[in-house]
């Protein structure tokens, strides 16, 4: 068993005794002590190993994430067509140009509006459904993994389903909001309406996740706690707010955060909801996101150098937003209370 | 016992629940029904009897089968190899002591804000340097490994593996290898599990990229899909039917694993 | 009780850890994927890129039933523009496209400028297999030829005799055509269509009007010498029948190919079409249960000719010369008469147009109008080429995207040609 596992550029050599080793090193009868050429291969051992560890990971790393990064700024600052490679280097024209474009701005906007409209009621949500699970359940691994179900639908299915609703004359939520007397919404056409119902499907595939992270927070909070609050007469609601609440807030900032980075990137679910030929979010790019643009600029306009102009500048939202998030909520945090 | 549920928070659960399953219901309606009953504002609430046959010609419309083939090996393969790799990184900066540990892992956490977005032009330009793009080789390429996969199995590692254990283990002559493999491995294991679900959920929802990398006729299940929606004649009886076929194989890994990867998401809240 | 469920889980996650293994080893084993080439059998196959509809289903059954050493695979995608995309990214990574790639009439001009790319057709034995004025658009600047032409576009307007007939119009095709000489004709019968119908629009989509109105103009958007002009006159008053019939509210102001306007086939959303053969196909499809569908032999303001494709070989295939053989065996009169009986993709092959199967062909969906008759008599109605050149394909997705706007009312039809405008600068 143990020599399968010997490493193999000790060869034959290292055949170490097995099993009764605790004694070996301090009992003491004692055998010889260790050889030094031995001793110093544990010591290279203890002291490369570690590297040997991590190394596969930050090589690969390196050539998959690392590389990628730097090499989008080298394309950024050329003219790069998709077909012709390589041209001159042009500074930082192709950020002026994005900058420049009215859609860049109109795609940021989009972006960011299609991730508010989802991330904050869908972390209302969540937090409310954790609520709802924080009790003492019959069947409580059934009800968390029914509201998981739809996390497993992919964004593309997501996207073709939900876009089967929202048809802007002849759909099934305009049919039915038609019965109760509401005028059919134009869900392609409106820029609003559009980025509502592109955030419906973020918000099905990812609330019962996000609700399930908030449980687990609230699991974590003593149950004492909440017995004497009772004690001291806070219902139920007060206890939720004034305890509940502060002591998921860690919990918060991590939710807020990862969907940031997520929901700012977003792509499958607005490209999927447009039916216009070009595909690029909506005759007037209503709901056309920056990856969109990104995917626009390359591959639809045959232009790497904007494309990774564009990405670069998305790059720099997603921390502008990440860090903002950070500070805000801790800020909140720490005028609540102790945490 | 002050926490007993009462009928308004069960129904409450129930229509949440409901809601979830839902859309996935009028997925397989719609596909179980002919076109013309599919194109009509509101179909019947049961559904009918032609979703197999609605299926056979989604099937037929797409390369399906090499779609799902596709997604499965990418799926499979990335979510092995960085678990595999992301394990040993992850009890490095968890469990050994060397120089730089500290900057490195902040590193790690830092990148884990990059959106996979940035790299795709020259990915791009690196997959058709080596003439890759087009084949799945150019999909699992980027995914090998993650910064999330370390940063997590580091997180679950700092706790599971007894630091007097390590230490019994390298008094007892075990070298560095034998310790991983003996010791921590086998800690990590419940970790490791977690971590392959959601990597292989995620390479096998990915989309953005492989649009991209994949031709028409070898695409993976999401670039299929889109295929088959953005088709000359809308018909969502056979859309949807496809859809509802092609997400099968999630629903039985959930049925096999969902409690895993609920306690997986709880877990890991309780850990970032 | 917790060490108890920590013990299941693990058992658990260890059982999926080895199911995992099991199935990478059996997954890796198994999935040595080489995406085409030939075979270990000596099998090669060939695959087929298409979009819309080509009608070669039965056609490829037919070869791969005929040939052991060459089978035919079809890749099937929507719209040219996600066809187009796809195209232009594998041809850039230099591997990934199918052996054959059908190529929209449109785009024609920016495949021919991508030198080296795609192969030299070129072959004696194919002389005068097509009419010359589709054959020159496959030729390029060295006088090779580098796609084998499909079919051909030419357009009659499709018509709903049971609506024109709720309005009181003509139903006879032949007295329809006589209503539609001129655009403006056509235009004042819609006015007075809708003042009978006002739930229905007359015509299906605004893109759709636009395709056949450019198709008349000489240089819709480029000079001969390819410098972009979009600001010539004639397109601005294509531009303006258009935006101007938005407002009369003639048009359904749906996106071409959406599901709404597919839906709108099912419920009565317009009364006609310009109607290129291979739209009979898709008429069909979209109106399947729909009574009263005919075809008028006319069309406003002359003929006109919208699309047909060509089936390029690229150069990137590993199979070129196999390919070369398909592309002309499925490009022969033989094959695209049945084609034309199957999706109404017109032939654009002399020998074809001649054959009785095209000139005698009846389409029963259309109220068993002669087809064929009226097709060919809409070719020979088609007195002008537009001028194609590289960025035409381009400009024309910016084009109809304009029109959209002014369509779903984003914005007006001046902001909107403005943007386009710009978007057209942007093209570089």
């Amino acid at each position: 068993m143990s020599n399968s596992t010997t490493s193999r550029g000790g060869g034959t050599q290292t055949v170490s005794p097995p099993r009764e080793g605790p004694r070996t090193a301090s009992g003491p009868t004692g055998r010889a002590p260790r050889p030094e050429w031995r001793q110093r291969l544990t010591r290279l051992d203890v002291r490369l190993s570690p590297y040997l560890y991590i190394s596969p990971f930050f090589l690969l790393f390196l050539v998959v994430g690392m590389f990628p990064l730097a090499y989008t700024a080298w394309v950024s600052v050329h003219d790069w067509s998709l077909i012709g490679g390589k041209g001159e280097f042009v500074g930082l024209d192709n950020f002026r140009e994005v900058l420049g474009n009215p859609y860049f701005t109109k795609q940021l906007v989009n972006t960011i509006s299609i991730f508010l409209i989802s991330s904050v009621p869908q972390i209302v949500i969540a937090v409310v459904l954790a609520a709802l699970l924080d009790n003492q359940l019959r069947g409580r691994t059934l009800w968390r993994m029914s509201i998981l179900l739809p996390f497993v639908v992919s964004p593309v299915a997501v996207a073709i389903i939900f876009g089967s609703l929202y048809g802007d004359r002849y759909g099934l939520i305009n049919e039915l909001l038609g019965h109760i007397g509401i005028d059919p919404v134009g869900w392609h056409t409106n820029r609003f309406a559009s980025h509502v119902a592109v955030a419906s499907m973020v918000n099905w595939r990812w609330t019962g996740y996000n609700a399930l992270i908030f449980l687990a927070a609230m699991q974590a909070v003593p149950r004492e706690l909440y017995e004497s609050a009772a004690i001291d007469g806070a219902g139920r609601v007060r206890q939720f707010i004034s305890m509940t609440l502060p002591m998921i807030r860690p919990t918060m900032i991590f939710v807020v955060i990862t969907s940031t980075i997520g929901g700012l990137q977003i792509f499958a679910e607005p490209r999927l909801f447009d039916e216009t030929n070009a595909r690029n979010g909506g005759s007037d790019r209503q709901f056309g996101t920056i990856t969109m643009l990104i995917y626009d600029f390359g591959w639809q306009l045959r232009d790497l150098g904007r494309a990774s102009a564009t990405a670069w500048l998305l790059f720099l939202v997603i921390c502008v937003f990440g860090i903002a998030n950070f500070l805000l909520i801790r800020r909140i945090g720490s005028l609540g209370g102790d945490r | 016992m002050t926490r007993r549920p009462g009928f308004l928070v069960y129904g409450l659960l129930t229509a949440f629940v409901i809601g979830s399953a839902a859309p996935l219901y009028w997925s397989f309606l719609l596909g179980s029904h002919t076109k013309e009953i599919a194109a009509q504002g509101v179909p019947p609430l049961l559904p009918g009897g032609h979703f197999w046959s609605n299926a056979e010609r989604a099937v037929a419309t797409i390369p399906f089968w090499k779609a799902l083939s596709n997604s499965l090996l990418v799926s499979t393969v990335t979510a092995c190899s960085v678990v595999f790799f992301c394990t040993l990184a992850g009890y490095a900066f968890a469990k050994l002591r060397f120089r730089g540990r500290g900057p490195l892992l902040v590193f790690v956490i830092a990148t884990m804000a990059v959106p996979t977005q940035l790299g795709v032009v020259p990915l791009f330009i690196l997959m058709s340097e080596f003439g890759w793009t087009g084949s799945i080789t150019s999909v699992i390429i980027p995914w090998l490994v993650t910064a999330f996969g370390v940063f997590f199995m580091r997180q679950y590692l700092v706790d599971a593996v007894p630091d007097e254990l390590i230490e019994a283990a390298r008094m007892d002559g075990c070298s560095q290898i034998r310790i991983f493999w003996h010791v921590a491995a086998p800690a990590a294991r419940p970790a490791a599990a977690i971590l392959w679900l959601f990597t292989f959920m995620q390479v096998w929802t990915d989309f953005f990229w492989p649009l991209i990398a994949l031709p028409h006729d070898n695409p993976t299940v999401q670039v299929a899909l889109n295929q088959l929606q953005s088709g000359f004649f809308k018909d969502y009886s056979l859309v949807l039917a496809g859809t509802t076929l092609a997400t099968i194989p999630l629903l039985v890994l959930f049925v096999l694993a969902g409690r895993q990867l609920v306690s997986g998401i709880m877990q890991g809240a309780v850990k970032g | 009780m917790q060490t108890s469920r920590t013990r299941r889980f693990r058992i658990a996650s260890s059982a999926l850890l080895a199911l995992t293994l099991a199935t990478t080893a059996a997954a890796c084993g198994g999935g040595d994927d080489d995406s085409s080439g030939a075979g270990a059998d000596g099998v090669t196959t060939i695959s087929v890129a298409t979009f819309n509809e080509f009608g070669y289903e039965g056609l490829i059954d037919e070869w791969n039933e005929s040939h052991d050493d060459i089978k035919v695979e079809q890749v099937k995608v929507g719209t040219w523009d996600d066809a187009k995309a796809n195209l232009y990214t594998k041809l850039a990574a230099g591997s990934g496209l199918s052996d054959i790639e059908a190529i929209e009439g449109d785009a024609m001009p920016a495949i021919l400028a991508e030198e080296g790319a795609f192969e030299d057709l070129t072959d004696e034995e194919l002389d005068g297999r097509w009419l010359p004025w589709v054959e020159e658009k496959a030729m390029n600047a060295d006088g090779q030829m580098i796609g084998y032409p499909t079919d051909i576009g030419p357009e009659g307007i499709c018509y709903r005799s049971d609506l024109f007939k709720k309005a009181g119009l003509p139903t006879d095709r032949e007295e329809v055509a006589e209503l539609m000489g001129t655009w403006d004709d056509y235009f004042a019968l819609g006015e007075d269509f809708m003042r009978k119908v006002p739930d229905t629009a007359w015509y299906d989509s605004s893109g759709g009007l636009a395709q056949a109105m450019l198709n008349q103009v000489a240089n819709p958007f480029e000079t001969d010498d390819n410098t972009v002009d979009v600001e010539n006159p004639e397109l601005e008053a294509v531009w303006a029948d258009v935006t101007g019939n938005i407002e009369k509210g003639l048009s359904t102001k749906l996106p071409q190919w959406s599901d709404d306007w597919t839906a709108s086939f099912q419920n009565d959303g317009f009364a006609t079409m310009a109607c290129p053969g291979w739209m009979l196909g898709v008429v069909e499809g979209n109106a399947e249960g729909v009574k009263g569908w005919d075809i008028a032999n006319v069309f406003p303001g002359g003929g006109g000719n919208w699309g047909g494709s060509f089936l390029t070989v690229p150069s990137q295939g590993d199979n070129i010369e196999a390919a070369k053989e398909v592309a002309a065996w499925l490009t022969a009169p033989e094959q695209q008469v049945k084609a034309f009986a199957d999706k109404g993709t017109f032939p654009s092959q002399v020998e074809a147009l001649e054959s009785e199967e095209v000139t005698t062909a009846t389409n029963a969906f259309f109220n068993d109008a002669p087809t064929g008759e009226i097709l060919a008599e809409r070719a020979q109605a088609v007195t002008v080429q537009p001028y194609k050149g590289p960025k035409y394909s381009d400009i024309l997705q910016a084009f109809q995207a304009a029109i959209l706007r002014v369509d779903d009312g984003s914005q007006d039809a001046e902001q909107s040609w403005d943007q386009f405008v710009t978007d057209v600068d942007a093209l570089g």
